[in-house]
């Protein structure tokens, strides 16, 4: 098996991400795994501990967002497949993904501005690549735009 | 059910009557003890208070001859501050009998009986003494309790560990060092654990447990889901009217179900439905959870503050419905023109849900379907008898508590859902966070910190009624952007209650909604002002629609200040 490992969280900056796993897809014929993951570590800021709920409903989300890439996905004419993963970290899941599937590439989303608070900054993007691509021997993308 | 779990439920019923019956028998002994006791004893009654006019329970009374070692007579002051002192027959009450008062976090009080009462008691006739003031101290213990209190209140905004493990990690300090503390300095003492007890409002924890049950049966259902597809269904790609539906339901389930579950349901849909309308979820989210925060204090059991509030100051059901909702409807169209202003942009062009493809399209409606019909109308039906008992049960005083219960047990009965899921689903450690809270607002009252801001506080407004509303309205509201709002608000009702008390026209309980208000509307200052934020913002950050700290901040603040703003102008109208 071999592909090209998506991670997406389904706002607009999963818009240029898509769109280079799709191009990508394309230019090499390697189906797309869309990948979403369930981590539930907001709860820690609130009382509530209804994992149960939020874990269901939160899935639920990630299949609607992973449908959407996929619908788009198949409208180019691409193979592909969507998978939601629970897991603390979206490293590690993109690691496991990617050594299960074989990938070729990992094609991810790069931080819009320097203080989003996205999953990863940009100091540890660099570093992310180099340990990704030894660890699952894909080659790691990065789609959006470079920050000034 | 198994054999052994209908033998264990026997076996529990049997111990439980077994208990009742001993404990009725002991108080039937004690009862008729004290009856024959009393015949022939001398009877002396007073009643001690602070300096704030405010009963003290827990002081121990001694009477003494100067001359003798052993007093006479001891006794204890009750939750009322009255005591007590029954003397033996044998005992000579001479001229020079002294009253000692002692209770840790007081000066020790000595007083001499006035010569009437002193005859009264000589003469064997029960005898009333003057009242007694016992005078603050500040003790090591204070300064404890609240470094305590304020370091479980950083904890919590700082979000850097579980709220209810900060919550009993602040009750934990506190016992260790009220039974550790004494061992080096008696002035250590903060409270013991049957005295940290009384604290805990058992009216709050039942009433949220009954209610977490109805909820987890009713949120099973799907009506949330359905109910917001049902909004972007009626308002058929037209954004503006979209969000003031989405505001609407947002708002009235709040009302009824506690808003951290309402926008824990109505978030994931929401985005969904933004997604296929290829528009910022924000737009739709922000307004959201705005109205869950404003209308959620429309009724006792729309928000845990109200429940706080409701129980302390016996304020019912239909009393927050008939002193709160006009505000609430006022602040709401208030906050509805602000919506429409904010998001002008995003809700000016139609909505594109004509690109969505029909295998999305039919994801969304397969999640706007109900998924339980009958147990949604049971739900409904129990949820009328439920708000009518709300309603009424204050004439025959139902409490609150009881009747969420009662309600949540016959859901239970009539759907018969799996019972072990359904007590899973019931959010103890929000019940722990609440029991450790009052713990930790208890030592604060113990030691005396509540008495000394409600004297500052009372010295600042004086007997000005209208400004004391203004200040608790306006200082709750922005103190619940940075403190969250429910150990604020626990701590800040003994507070209310001594200005109730102090303040000439303030038993309308004018202060108590005027913290529902403040404390409720505040929670839209900032994004850790509320739980329902936060879980919004973790969700719609999952969906790659981050909430920022500032983005809400920006949005959330001018909220604040129209919403407080026109429920303070109804508080005006209604109570002046």
């Amino acid at each position: 098996m071999s592909g090209i490992v998506c991670p997406i969280r389904g706002g607009p900056a999963s818009r240029p991400t898509i769109d280079r796993a799709i191009a990508l897809a394309q230019e090499s014929g390697l189906p797309i795994y869309f990948l979403f993951v369930l981590n539930l570590d907001f709860l820690m800021h609130t009382m509530h501990t209804q994992t149960g709920t939020i874990s269901r409903e939160l899935r639920e989300l990630g299949e609607f967002i992973l449908l959407t890439a996929q619908t788009r996905a198949e409208a180019a004419g691409v193979e592909a497949e969507g998978i939601i993963r629970e897991g603390d970290t979206v490293r590690e899941e993109i690691a496991a993904l990617s050594r299960e599937i074989d990938a070729d590439y990992v094609v991810m989303g790069r931080p819009r501005e320097a203080q989003d608070t996205n999953v990863f900054t940009h100091a540890m993007l660099e570093l992310l690549s180099e340990e990704l691509e030894a660890e699952t021997g894909a080659t790691v993308i990065f789609a959006g735009e470079q920050p000034a | 059910m198994t054999k052994r779990g209908t033998l264990r439920i026997s076996l529990g019923v049997v111990a439980l009557a077994a208990l009742l019956l001993l404990a009725r028998s002991s108080a039937a002994l004690a009862s008729e003890g004290r009856q024959e006791d009393a015949a022939d004893q001398r009877i002396l009654t007073g009643f001690v208070h602070d300096e704030q006019d405010q009963p003290v329970p827990g002081a121990i009374v001694v009477a003494r001859e100067p001359a003798a070692d052993a007093p006479l007579a001891e006794g204890e002051s009750q939750d009322d501050g009255r005591f007590t002192l029954a003397f033996p027959p044998d005992v000579t009450v001479g001229p020079d009998l002294t009253i000692e008062l002692a209770r840790p976090h007081f000066a020790e009080t000595s007083v001499r009986l006035e010569p009437e009462t002193l005859s009264e008691l000589q003469a064997g006739q029960p005898a009333v003494m003057e009242d007694v003031v016992l005078v603050r101290r500040i003790t090591p213990a204070f300064w404890i309790a609240t470094f305590v209190f304020l370091l479980m209140l950083v904890l919590i905004a700082m979000g850097s560990i579980h709220n209810t493990l900060a919550a009993l990690v602040g009750a934990s300090l506190l016992y260790a060092v009220s039974y550790l503390g004494p061992l080096i300095n008696e002035d250590l003492f903060i409270f013991d654990f049957s005295r940290s007890l009384r604290y805990v409002d058992w009216n709050v924890i039942f009433l949220i447990l009954g209610m977490m049950i109805v909820i987890a049966v009713v949120e099973r259902t799907g009506i949330f889901q359905w109910a917001a597809f049902m909004a972007y269904r009626l308002s058929r790609g037209r954004l503006w009217l979209l969000v003031i539906i989405l505001m609407i339901i947002a708002g009235v389930a709040s009302a009824f179900l506690d808003n951290v579950t309402t926008m824990l349901l109505m978030t994931p849909i929401t985005i969904q439905i933004a997604l296929s309308l290829s528009m910022n979820p924000l737009a739709l989210l922000m307004p959201e959870v705005f109205a869950s925060n404003v209308v959620g204090i429309s009724t006792l059991v729309g928000t845990p503050t109200n429940i706080l509030i409701g129980s302390f100051a016996d304020i019912s059901f239909s009393d927050f419905l008939v002193n709160l909702t006009p505000g609430v409807l006022l602040a709401m169209v208030g906050l509805i023109v602000y919506c429409q202003f904010i998001y002008r942009d995003e809700l000016k062009t139609p909505g594109e849900s004509a690109g969505l493809s029909p295998l999305l399209l039919e994801r969304l409606e397969e999640r706007g379907r109900i998924r339980q019909p009958g147990h949604l109308r049971k739900a409904a039906v129990v949820g009328a008898g439920m708000i009518v008992l709300f309603v009424l049960g204050e004439n025959f005083h139902l409490v609150p508590a009881v009747t969420a219960l009662m309600g949540a047990t016959a859901l239970l009965v009539w759907i018969r859902p799996d019972i072990e899921e359904m007590i899973e689903a019931v959010d103890w450690t929000t019940l722990v966070f609440f029991i450790a809270l009052f713990i930790a607002v208890g030592a604060v009252q113990e030691v005396g910190l509540i008495s000394f801001i409600a004297t500052g506080i009372g010295d600042l407004v004086g007997t000005n009624l209208a400004l004391a509303m203004v200040a608790v309205v306006w200082l709750s509201a922005i103190l619940s952007t940075v403190v969250a709002n429910i150990p604020f608000t626990a701590a800040m009702l003994p507070v209310i209650g001594f200005l109730t008390a102090t303040i000439p026209g303030a038993e309308s309980k004018v202060l108590f909604y005027a913290l529902s208000v403040g404390s409720a509307m505040g929670g839209n200052g900032s994004l850790i002002g509320a739980s329902a934020n936060m879980v919004t913002a973790g969700i719609a950050e999952r969906a790659g629609s981050p909430i920022t700290y500032v983005y809400f901040l920006k949005r959330g603040f001018p909220a604040l200040i129209i919403t407080v703003a026109l429920a303070t102008i109804w508080l005006f109208i209604h109570f002046f």
